[in-house]
């Protein structure tokens, strides 16, 4: 009767469970769900403060491994995630910790947690790229799989084929899984155009129809000669056209070619060109400035592009933010990015202040500043400043030195019964 | 079948155990995405709204088993029905949707209906459709083209039919299982669970 309850349980809070793509142990989730309503219990975090000792205690040859245990921990055991979970800030930490470590940036557990970060990230696409320009994960085919996902996603299959032939260009490992899954886009590709090009030719019937409603004759026919049934309703169609995109007049020719399908398409091309451009140089700099500075400056600009669609005056003011001087002066380019911030913003503004990338790129320039720094003032941290920060919960010296003192008496312990064994042995051979 | 307030027969119950797993089948089949989500159409079915498959062979399949079953059903001589996903792949199991049919073999001797609203049993069905959508809070993800296929375990004195073999069970080594709920119309009393490979992370 009490599996039947549990049952209930997941059921009840199914909306509060996020899928994993490796699926969750039942009885961790019943677990889980239980201790939910009763309160984070005790047994909870002590394992939690196990697992953040170990990551502090670790002095084996592969530290990846406790922080890999602990987050695949923190994942079953916080079911609906969320910050009491801590799990954005251990994955980014996790992650970051091991960026100078290239023994592990073919290891699949540490591409694994790349991916799991970029999902938490709002421009998963620039940490993937900067994965591959650091060359995290270039070995193994998972990364490709979770990059061209992303494309994909972005309704974007041209970028997201080209990654898998990059990955396989790179012969990334196991090949047979990449293979299996670039056919499976190819295939999912392939029936997306079958149905697009079916409902492209619905869409036809059905919009002419809507166009002749609001009938007003007026004979304008650039697009191509049309049969005399068919002028009726197109002409109508470029008046009501017309009348829409009169303030735009260049936009209007793009918007007639445009299809839907091929809009897709373009926008993501067109965020991958500027992209490609900003990381190395203009996303480096404006961080190496205040970056409270640079939060207050991004803030207006992105509520006057939310307000006012095609605004020309906030252009300039974004502009130099990309530091993109050969960006022809479209309207595209905007339409797109205030989608992904309005987005984002409501979200969490805390991500839109300082993304997870951006906080890497930044911490390896404040690494560096720190050591011109220590080499200028000669101010050093005279304290294991890594130890009390390590993980998500922060640790006092005397915890630490609490559990130095733990280590040593069980060893002292170890020790004396070993001495204690060597004694006995001895002992025995007198015997014989 | 709407008509039977005042009972339900053997015949009514394996008519009603029958149609559940062809909506039951659709559904897993639709949720776990074995087949593309365009292939279905949807209907409203014990006042839910459900996916059913709408690609020919596929329906032509699924109507063969169930009148199959439903004979089965009426003969009290089925014991499981099983739903094995299976990696397109390298054949390899990964899900395995298992449905319990306890019989109550009296019912072929007594004709008597049994005193069941039909109203409650589509609620009790009800929730176990339910509860085939809401597992996709804990089921890995399947990442790979997959294939299915359905076991019928029945008797053992009983003949074949010339479309179904003999076959394994088709289990998963190292497996999670999870029951769902069950639901009864008095004479077949259907028991649901779902197998899926336990997750290596914890």
């Amino acid at each position: 009767m009490a599996e039947a309850e549990g049952e209930v349980e997941w059921e009840l809070c199914k909306e509060n469970i996020q899928p994993l793509r490796r699926g969750r142990a039942i009885s961790a989730l019943h677990q889980a769900l239980s201790q939910q309503q009763e309160g984070t219990t005790s047994a909870v975090n002590q394992q939690k403060q196990a697992y953040e000792l170990e990551l502090r205690m670790y002095d084996g040859d592969d530290p990846l491994d406790v922080w890999d245990r602990y987050i695949k921990w923190i994942e079953q055991t916080y079911p609906q995630g969320g910050k009491e979970s801590g799990l954005t800030v251990l994955l980014e930490r996790a992650v970051m910790k091991f960026t100078e470590e290239k023994k592990y940036h073919n290891d699949s557990r540490y591409v694994d947690l790349w991916i799991k970060f970029t999902e938490t990230c709002s421009d998963p696409l620039d940490v993937y790229r900067y994965m591959q320009a650091q060359g995290i994960g270039t070995m193994q085919a998972s990364f490709y799989i979770a990059w061209s996902e992303e494309y994909e996603k972005r309704g974007n299959s041209r970028m997201a084929d080209s990654i898998f032939q990059e990955g396989l260009k790179c012969g990334a490992e196991p090949l047979d899984r990449l293979q299996q899954f670039h056919k499976a886009l190819q295939a999912r590709v392939c029936r997306q155009m079958m149905t697009s090009m079916n409902d492209q030719e619905t869409d036809d019937e059905l919009s002419e129809p809507q166009r002749a409603s609001l009938a007003e004759l007026k004979a304008k026919g650039k697009k191509k000669a049309v049969a005399p049934v068919n002028r009726v309703t197109r002409t109508v169609g470029y008046a009501r056209g017309l009348q829409f995109k009169q303030p735009v007049g260049p936009s209007h020719n793009s918007r007639l070619v445009i299809f839907d399908e091929n809009k897709e398409d373009s926008e993501p091309q067109e965020l991958k060109l500027e992209s490609w451009a900003a990381p190395p140089t203009a996303k480096a700099k404006e961080n190496e400035q205040k970056p409270d500075k640079w939060t207050n400056a991004k803030l207006p600009q992105k509520s006057r592009f939310g307000h006012s669609v095609v605004a020309p005056p906030p252009k300039p003011t974004f502009q130099p933010f990309v530091e993109e001087s050969d960006q022809p002066p479209v309207v595209t380019p905007c339409k797109i990015n205030p989608a992904v911030n309005t987005v984002l913003s409501a979200r969490k503004p805390r991500h839109e202040e300082q993304t997870p990338l951006k906080r890497l790129q930044e911490r390896q320039q404040h690494m560096q500043v720190q050591q011109e720094d220590e080499d200028k003032s000669g101010e050093k941290s005279m304290y294991c400043k890594e130890l009390l920060f390590s993980g998500v919960t922060e640790f006092s010296f005397e915890e630490l030195r609490a559990e130095r003192y733990r280590q040593k008496c069980s060893q002292r312990l170890e020790a004396a019964s070993s001495e204690a064994n060597s004694k006995e042995e001895p002992h025995a051979s007198q015997k014989d | 079948m709407s008509k039977t307030l005042q009972g339900i027969t053997l015949k009514g119950s394996a008519e009603l155990v029958a149609e559940f797993f062809s909506f039951g089948i659709n559904s897993i089949l639709y949720q776990r995405g074995i087949y593309p989500a365009e292939t279905f159409s949807r209907v409203t079915k014990y006042d839910m709204s459900l996916q059913l498959t709408t690609d020919p062979k596929l329906k032509n399949y699924l109507t063969n088993v169930v009148t199959q079953l439903k004979e089965w059903l009426f003969d009290c001589t089925v014991q499981k029905l099983v739903v094995v996903i299976t990696c397109l792949e390298t054949n390899e199991v990964l899900e395995r949707w298992q449905f319990d049919i306890e019989c109550d073999k009296t019912a072929k001797e007594s004709s008597a209906p049994r005193e069941k609203s039909m109203k409650a049993i589509q609620e009790e069905i009800r929730s176990v459709i339910r509860q085939i959508t809401a597992t996709v809070t804990f089921l890995p993800l399947l990442e790979t083209a997959c294939a299915f296929d359905l076991l019928i375990y029945t008797d053992k004195d009983l003949e074949v039919p010339e479309q179904w073999e003999e076959s394994g069970p088709q289990l998963i080594d190292q497996s999670e299982e999870v029951r769902l709920r069950s639901f009864t119309t008095t004479i077949h009393k259907v028991n649901s669970m779902v197998a899926y490979k336990r997750t290596n992370s914890m």
